[in-house]
């Protein structure tokens, strides 16, 4: 990789790239994106086989969790919603459309992320160059590779390329050219390449920094449901579809989505929580048959020991999970913690969950206020919880859903708040 | 505290200063009841994973209590009316505070006096002390800090008195370096030849190697001379990769890497770890002491009590420790390390509840500091 390289690659981008671009019809390149979306969908693609081991690797999922990612992330970005996303951005005045490609900087922690400002770049006519983390440089060249094959009018509007990260001699031709840069990433490396974009001639800068969520349920979601034994209850067990769902929320991507839930605040008692809790444990354990758990990190099972230790010591509930009685399952298949301290907080990940019992959730704009643009999204069950979605909106959370969605946005989700096609264009 | 507890802490005071003076084994199960007995987060913690006292025959199985705790539990003995220290950690890298009640600081400096001459100190020792300089603060301006205990102490007990100084006071962001006081040490020790210890955190020394007033000061110390190095950077500031940091060292103070003793220890814990480059031991590794036990578990496995990883293989320290007998003897730490035929190797922290979402991993943000 060099400077000319990436330079004359701007410069097509912005040049031939935006004419191509400019003359596709959104039918045309929405059916090629369908196609295109299908084959990484297909195990059995020639697409999915030629990347598939590498893919299970870098993103250290279990080929199960890899599968069940997959369909999380590209699911939502085809057919209808996409079709739905093309609309709107034709209702945005394309005349007005500002000019310069949009480079956007990938994070690693979760495979198929590339898709998400594919789309709406394409569909604001913007040419696209994809800088892929080092740790996972797979997806996004295979991906844009097959689209181009089918729709190869796109090759000069589309691109995707590895370098290692904050090298400010090879970045700076990009940064002079861009209209705008999407970066995602941690705080630290957001605020270096937007200072670096700023200084390079102020193309549009849009943040994705890191997030997390949770899950409200209200006391009336309980009812007539299924106890952690899966036995049926008539005393008001949380229905089995919220625990499973709830479940999903925490496992799905090993928990390291914005979308993946750290704390299910549960209005009610202590012993409410207690059993919430149980069968949560009990559905995780069921779901590391199903949806087993990547290799685990060292640091960050390190942390979750410290966690469960901690919680022992201070006599908090931790219902255990287990394959069979006696025996444990690895530390990667999940935690849960009943915590009675109601203070939000992140986990180290490895499907570790708090549940708070909160006797009023009223309290919970005030519990949540010191991670205020720092939560991606709340999974709501009961009344009373969804009374809630306009005071959690006001916090920055961006996507409202039951339980078992929230991992599954669609192609004009507005991540962080922000619309897909303003992100790109403004206003 | 009562005369049973007196007599424990006699004998495993004792045990310190003489390995044959007891048996490890019988010790650390005595010390393990002892704290079961008087504190509830010991005891609840055994109870949690069915290892009270009786059913544990070996250290090995004894409850490990995890450092974090000692960030939001009370987890020490009351001392009765007798002397005791309150140890609180620094609270750097945004972290909530651990809190270290200790009711036996005599343990501590016993722990101290049968550790730090053997891989401290220049030897011969010579007589009238050893010039030292610290670039630690000390207790009268940290007065909750055991590493200023530590260092307060060990200028004291063998300190020259004439030839020690301070040179690094606490302050805003990391605390402060007085330049000029490091100068005239340094420049007294070339004068007199006297080979010292100088005791620093490596942010303190990276401090004075970067001071604008120390811009193109050499020293050559003189041989013999001790650079015990302790605490990393912790978050501050910016951090020198360890070769650069020696490099630095030998270069501007003359002090080569093999006089660069490395110590591991924690405010949570009363004994430390050294490396045993005086008697000409591997510079990463650390020993511990004959009253220290240390294991690395790995923390992948599923069962409650975790299972010690291979040699050579990462996982969490984990840590035995006599002499921390009024909070927890054994100790499950938040650094990641590896044993080896030498010693234990350090690798880093276990991660914290960092968020994640759309952020990078973990090694792509080590990889952009760098």
């Amino acid at each position: 990789m060099s400077q000319d390289r990436l330079t004359s690659l701007a410069e097509r981008l912005n040049g031939p790239g935006a004419d191509a671009l400019a003359g596709l019809a959104d039918g045309e390149i929405l059916a090629a994106w369908d196609e295109t979306v299908a084959a990484f969908l297909d195990p059995a693609s020639p697409e999915r086989r030629e990347i598939q081991d590498g893919l299970v690797r870098s993103s250290r999922l279990s080929p199960e969790g890899l599968e069940a990612g997959l369909a999380a992330v590209l699911g939502g970005m085809r057919g209808e919603p996409a079709t739905r996303l093309f609309a709107e951005a034709a209702a945005l005045r394309p005349d007005r459309w500002p000019s310069g490609f949009a480079l956007v900087v990938l994070s690693s922690n979760l495979p198929a992320l590339a898709v998400q400002p594919l789309l709406p770049a394409l569909a604001v006519r913007r040419p696209v160059l994809l800088k892929s983390p080092s740790a996972e440089p797979l997806f996004a060249p295979s991906f844009v590779r097959a689209l181009v094959r089918r729709l190869p009018a796109l090759e000069p509007a589309v691109a995707a390329l590895t370098w290692p990260g904050g090298d400010v001699a090879l970045e700076a031709p990009l940064l002079e050219r861009a209209g705008v840069v999407l970066a995602y990433g941690d705080e630290e490396a957001v605020a270096d390449l937007e200072r670096r974009t700023a200084e390079a001639g102020g193309a549009r800068f849009v943040a994705y920094g890191p997030k997390t969520s949770l899950a409200v349920i209200g006391r009336d979601a309980a009812g007539t449901g299924i106890g952690a034994a899966g036995e049926n209850r008539e005393d008001g067990g949380l229905a089995r579809d919220i625990v499973v769902g709830l479940a999903r929320d925490v496992a799905l991507f090993d928990q390291r989505g914005c979308l993946s839930i750290a704390a299910v605040y549960l209005e009610g008692s202590e012993p409410a929580a207690r059993d919430l809790a149980d069968a949560l444990a009990a559905e995780l354990a069921r779901l590391a048959r199903k949806l087993p758990p990547g290799p685990a990190d060292p640091p960050a099972a390190a942390a979750v020991q410290q966690l469960r230790a901690e919680a022992d010591l201070r006599g908090l509930h931790r219902p255990r999970l287990e394959e069979a009685p006696g025996h444990s399952l690895p530390v990667g298949a999940g935690t849960v913690i009943v915590e009675p301290d109601p203070a939000f907080q992140s986990t180290p990940g490895l499907r570790t969950v708090r549940v708070h019992p909160v006797p009023d959730l009223h309290r919970l704009q005030q519990i949540l206020a010191p991670w205020r643009r720092r939560l991606q999204g709340a999974a709501l069950a009961g009344a009373s919880a969804a009374a809630l979605a306009p005071s959690l909106t006001d916090l920055g959370i961006s996507r409202i859903t039951s339980p078992g969605d929230l991992q599954h946005p669609d192609a004009p989700w507005h991540n962080g708040g922000v619309s897909p096609l303003t992100a790109l264009i403004g206003g | 505290m009562g005369a049973m507890a007196d007599d424990l802490v006699q004998r495993i005071a004792r045990f310190l200063r003489d390995p044959g003076a007891g048996r490890f084994e019988a010790l650390t199960l005595e010390a393990f009841a002892f704290q079961v007995e008087r504190i509830p987060a010991v005891r609840a913690l055994a109870e949690a994973r069915g290892a009270l006292p009786g059913r544990v025959a070996d250290w090995r199985q004894v409850p490990a209590v995890p450092a974090l705790a000692f960030k939001r539990v009370e987890l020490g003995l009351d001392s009765g009316g007798g002397e005791a220290e309150t140890f609180r950690s620094s609270g750097t890298s945004g972290r909530a505070r651990s809190v270290h009640r200790h009711a036996f600081p005599g343990l501590y400096r016993a722990a101290i006096d049968a550790s730090f001459p053997r891989f401290c100190l220049p030897r011969p020792a010579p007589p009238g002390g050893v010039p030292m300089l610290s670039l630690i603060p000390p207790r009268a301006d940290l007065p909750d800090s055991s590493l200023s205990f530590m260092v307060d102490y060990v200028l004291r007990r063998w300190g020259a008195p004439e030839a020690s100084a301070y040179a690094f006071g606490a302050g805003r962001d990391g605390g402060s370096l007085d330049a000029s006081a490091a100068r005239r040490w340094a420049e007294a020790r070339e004068r007199d030849g006297r080979p010292g210890v100088v005791l620093a955190t490596a942010f303190a020394l990276a401090a004075w190697l970067d001071a604008p007033e120390a811009s193109g000061e050499r020293h050559r110390l003189p041989a013999g001379t001790v650079l015990f190095e302790t605490g990393g950077f912790k978050g501050r500031g910016r951090e020198l990769a360890r070769p650069e940091l020696l490099a630095r060292v030998a270069d501007r103070l003359g002090v080569p890497p093999d006089r660069v003793v490395r110590e591991y220890g924690m405010t949570e814990l009363t004994s430390q770890l050294y490396t045993d480059v005086l008697a000409g031991g591997d510079p990463e590794l650390f020993v511990a002491p004959h009253w220290v036990r240390v294991r690395v578990l790995d923390p992948e496995g599923p069962s409650e009590r975790l299972e010690e990883a291979p040699p050579g293989e990462p996982g969490l320290v984990a840590v035995f420790d006599l002499a921390n007998l009024s909070s927890a003897v054994h100790l499950l730490t938040e650094d990641l390390g590896a044993i080896e035929p030498g010693g234990l190797r350090l690798l880093g922290r276990a991660a914290g509840a960092e968020l994640r979402g759309c952020s990078l991993a973990a090694e792509e943000m080590m990889a952009l500091r760098r």
